[in-house]
């Protein structure tokens, strides 16, 4: 591990000129260092055993490895879906550990190994105290055991659950089994029932009837042993009247081979719920030749299950070699909505494949897209949607607006737009533009004594300015930064 | 995605192999077609073009090859006649050519027009290029290029000289004209009747070529005599050379029992022009394959066109427009509306290559459902790898404006007239810039006529 590194991101919130930002955040990954401590976990490979070890160590209830099982057995029969805009390469899920976690049993934050916290400092997720001072509760997930629950108290006057995955499986199993699956089921997908069958940890959330959660909840994400794949499970649950609003964050160090991660997201709003999701994903996005990266393969989605509730997605996408991920809204509750904000960045060689689906079931159901794609370098960046209204919607109504920004004469950025009514009063609407930064608003820019880089950096801004206004605060900062830093060179 | 050949229509169509033409390179490149729709069968709804158009029905279906009687069947003249259009016209009934339907004498100077069959048994070597190209792979999926190649005979080869404007408008129109008109209905069996090939298949290849600076007006008609249960397919190549223009209009009015497939592959080179209206109307299961390239710079290729479908229609078009060159420009404007149980179908594919700068493209499809039971589906692509473009789409599915009825009805205009009105305004919007008046008129009558009575 470099230790040179370590200094980056103190550097990078200090006020900055030209030369601060070449040096402090250059071209490389500020996220990309290791951290050395002792580790357990599964050797290589997979089969029913891999599958009901990995229950057997977070001590699951004989349903649960159950569940896994038949996931797995599902996953064994489903073809590699080949539909996105992709060209990724083969994948041995026989080469992958299903399971990595600290050596000792950890009882309480103090305990955590001091070299953890210090990757979390690097980092600068506010766990600890500097938590109090975010006001964010964090569940972080270290590889695949939940290390540190922060604020559990405070949360827990207000009967929110907030824990880790394993603790919900063995604390609250009724409800877990309840809503574990039923948003996506475990034959959804490919890579969801991979997921179901060898999920090692995540969060869990549960919001009371009436409860809107105290503060902000968070969990950041980080691949860290070498071939572990990870494959995290998230489920929130927004009881009758609740609202909650919950950040993810994903880093990961760098390396040469592709790891993958292949994660699954539930959230279930019930009658005048409220579910906000927020995720700023930062994988290692490998080098410039397009060498190593995560593969970066999610199935997330929200159920309006019960009348007027609502569901948000936003989503900034800057890491990961390849993005292949739908956050999606089933809108079955009468007047229910969803929204889907989305800024997408490529560059290098990376290549996304990213959008959502609203299903709208229910009447009056309403829903939002806008998705705006940045392709710089020889990336591909694909924006694919699917907006459905059923026989039932009635009334119901969409917005899209999917706009695409090229950097450079050798990226791609498409749009695939699907659109199904089968109700004569739904209402749809879709709209999508392509174009580069304009030698206007650039002239206009450098006229004024702005740099190039700074200016490109300003029209980016701009350009994401809808999306960005989704996001909570301190997200928007470190969203706005990510993608200066993921466009360093690419202009000029 | 490949299904056995047992399945009835492709089993069917291979069922009675072409005699040799005695062209050695037309028979190589039919059973290599024949072999591969062999292998391949029909795509299915997994297969991404397809995904909103499924073949089970059809597949179940059996087709005799080709109508032995087509020589002698009665057509009406009034069938294919269009105000506005009087000139030089070539008639094909079930996919045969008649001549005593046909207008071919005193051809304009520079135009050529005949019967594939009879260019063949001329000189086929020009013909070689087109029509022994291998098909390739990325059309793999197409199983009806594939059979069409196998099996079609006949067809059109239009060809204007460099540099000849034909001012007259070209016609070209294809009949499908039921069995039946002969013996007027007879109590046959069910058994019988279904078993008996009063189902037909014929198959059209078409070629069109327009030299350097060559101006043609041209009107593709397809139409019934009678209410024939048939399925005919036509693959169409038709290059615009440089500086060019080409109005092509297009009337798909065929009977309720007939399912049409169709491909077109447009070429427009440098500075060239062609400007495409279609309206389809009927048809069962109505697919039209619309792929154009922009090969020159300066090449322009604009779009506008309707669907329609209702009953139990289904009609699909797929539109790829493919930018190649610097400066090239396609506007497309498409409008559906869906009625009754019917379903509508519309993919409009922008793709901007590596390179082509310059490039302005710009899409738009608007829907309208008028019913529970019928259903869109509409997919705008972009496909961009250049930076100095311009590209946009739009698409929407809805209803009426309720403003605008809120107008007319606060003149007067009691609201089925006023639904009626605004729903012709939003179809006629695409032969808003057709030039020939009086086919304006005609085209526009009949949208308006296959306006449910609200």
């Amino acid at each position: 591990m470099s230790s040179s590194m370590i200094n980056e991101n103190s550097a990078s919130t200090t006020l900055r000129d030209n030369a601060d930002v070449a040096e402090a955040l250059g071209r490389s990954y500020a996220a990309g260092f290791v951290t050395e401590i002792e580790m357990t976990g599964l050797p290589p490979g997979l089969d029913e055993d891999t599958v009901r070890q990995i229950s057997a160590i977070k001590q699951e209830p004989e349903w649960m490895t159950e569940w896994r099982l038949e996931a797995y057995r599902h996953w064994l029969t489903m073809p590699k879906p080949d539909w996105a805009k992709l060209d990724i390469d083969p994948i041995d899920y026989q080469a992958i550990s299903y399971y990595a976690a600290p050596k000792a049993g950890l009882k309480s934050l103090d305990e955590v190994d001091p070299a953890l916290l210090e990757t979390y400092e690097k980092l600068g997720i506010p766990l600890h105290e500097r938590a109090a001072l975010a006001g964010v509760a964090v569940d972080a997930v270290f590889d695949s055991v939940s290390v540190g629950t922060t604020f559990r108290k405070q949360l827990a006057e207000a009967g929110v659950l907030f824990c880790s995955m394993s603790e919900a499986i063995r604390e609250y199993p009724e409800l877990v089994r309840k809503y574990l699956g039923s948003v996506v089921p475990t034959g959804d997908n490919f890579f969801a029932a991979l997921n179901s069958a060898v999920f090692s940890d995540g969060s869990f959330v549960f919001i009371p009837k009436g409860v809107r959660c105290p503060m902000e909840l968070s969990t950041y994400f980080r691949i860290n042993a070498q071939n572990t794949g990870q494959f995290e499970r998230t489920l929130i649950v927004a009881e009758e009247g609740s609202h909650v609003s919950y950040l993810e964050g994903c880093t990961a160090p760098k390396r040469d081979e592709n790891q993958l991660h292949a994660a699954v997201v539930e959230l279930v709003a019930l009658e005048k719920a409220q579910i906000k999701y927020s995720t700023v994903q930062n994988w290692y996005p490998g080098d410039e030749n397009g060498v190593g990266g995560i593969y970066n393969f999610v199935t997330k989605r929200g159920d309006c299950r019960g009348d007027d509730s609502k569901i948000s997605w936003t989503q900034v996408e800057t890491g990961s070699a390849i993005t292949w991920k739908y956050p999606s809204v089933v809108l079955r509750g009468d007047r229910s909505v969803g929204e889907f904000y989305s800024v997408a960045l490529t560059h290098h060689c990376q290549q996304a494949d990213t959008g959502t689906k609203m299903i709208h079931l229910g009447k009056h159901t309403k829903s939002k897209i806008v998705a705006k794609g940045i392709s710089a370098g020889r990336s591909s960046n694909s924006y694919r949607g699917l907006v459905k209204m059923e026989k039932g919607a009635e009334g119901a109504r969409n917005y899209t607006q999917c706009d695409s920004l090229l950097i450079g004469k050798q990226c791609g950025a498409h749009t695939f737009p699907y659109m199904e009514v089968k109700n004569p009063s739904a209402i749809v609407e879709h709209e999508a533009t392509t174009s580069k930064i304009s030698d206007d608003q650039m002239f206009y820019c450098r006229s004024r004594g702005i740099s190039e880089e700074d200016a490109v950096s300003m029209i980016v801004d701009g350009f994401c300015k809808q999306v960005f206004r989704e996001l909570p605060m301190e997200f928007a900062v470190e969203a706005k930064k990510l993608l200066e830093v993921s466009l360093e060179g690419a202009v000029g | 995605m490949s299904q056995p050949a047992s399945l009835p229509l492709v089993a069917s169509l291979l069922d009675a192999p072409l005699p040799p033409s005695g062209i050695v390179w037309l028979d190589a490149a039919r059973h290599e077609n024949r072999a591969a729709f062999a292998a391949g069968g029909l795509p299915d709804t997994r297969v991404e073009a397809w995904k909103y158009t499924a073949l089970r029905a059809l597949g179940q279906r059996s087709f005799a090859h080709g109508d032995a009687a087509a020589a002698s069947r009665a057509v009406a003249a009034s069938r294919f006649a269009l105000p506005g259009v009087v000139g030089p016209r070539l008639v094909f009934v079930n996919g045969v050519f008649r001549a005593d339907l046909s207008a071919l004498d005193a051809l304009p100077p520079g135009l050529t027009l005949q019967p594939l069959a009879q260019a063949l048994h001329g000189d086929a070597e020009p013909l070689r290029f087109v029509l022994s190209r291998p098909i390739p792979a990325s059309e793999a999926a197409d199983a009806f290029v594939r059979i069409n190649a196998a099996s079609a005979t006949d067809g059109v080869v239009l060809r204007v000289a460099a540099h000849a404007k034909v001012a007259a408008p070209v016609q070209l129109v294809f009949v499908g004209a039921a069995a039946e008109v002969a013996a007027p209905a007879h109590p046959a069996p069910a058994a019988l009747a279904r078993s008996s090939a009063s189902e037909l298949a014929w198959h059209l290849r078409n070629v069109i070529e327009l030299g350097e600076g060559a101006e043609l007006n041209l009107i593709e008609h397809h139409v019934s005599e009678g209410e024939p249960a048939q399925l005919a397919t036509f693959v169409s190549d038709i290059d615009v050379r440089e500086g060019a223009r080409l109005h092509h209009t297009v009337l798909q009015n065929v009977a309720a029992g007939t399912s049409l497939v169709r491909r077109s592959s447009v070429r427009v080179h440098g500075r060239a022009h062609a400007v495409l209206h279609v309206l389809e109307l009927g048809g069962a299961l109505v697919r039209h394959d619309l792929q154009a390239e922009l090969i020159g710079n300066g090449a322009r290729f604009d779009t506008r066109g309707v669907f329609m479908p209702h009953g139990r229609q289904h009609i699909d078009t797929q539109l790829t427009i493919r930018h190649q060159a610097l400066n090239t420009t396609s506007a497309s404007t498409w409008r559906g509306v869906a009625n009754d149980r019917a379903r509508g179908v519309f993919r409009g594919a922008i793709v901007v290559a590596p390179g082509a700068d310059g490039s302005d493209a710009s899409l738009g499809n608007k829907n309208l459902l008028l019913s529970p039971g019928a259903e869109i589906d509409t997919k705008p692509e972009l496909e961009i790898y250049a930076d100095e473009v311009k590209a946009a789409h739009g698409a929407t599915v809805g209803q009426l404006d309720e403003r605008s009825l809120f107008y007319l009805r606060s003149r007067g205009i009691p609201l089925a007239q006023a639904r009626a009105l605004l729903t012709a305004a939003f179809c006629r919007a695409v032969l808003d810039d057709l030039p020939n008046e009086a086919l304006r008129e005609h085209l526009s009558a009949l949208l308006v006529a296959q306006l449910p009575n609200v």
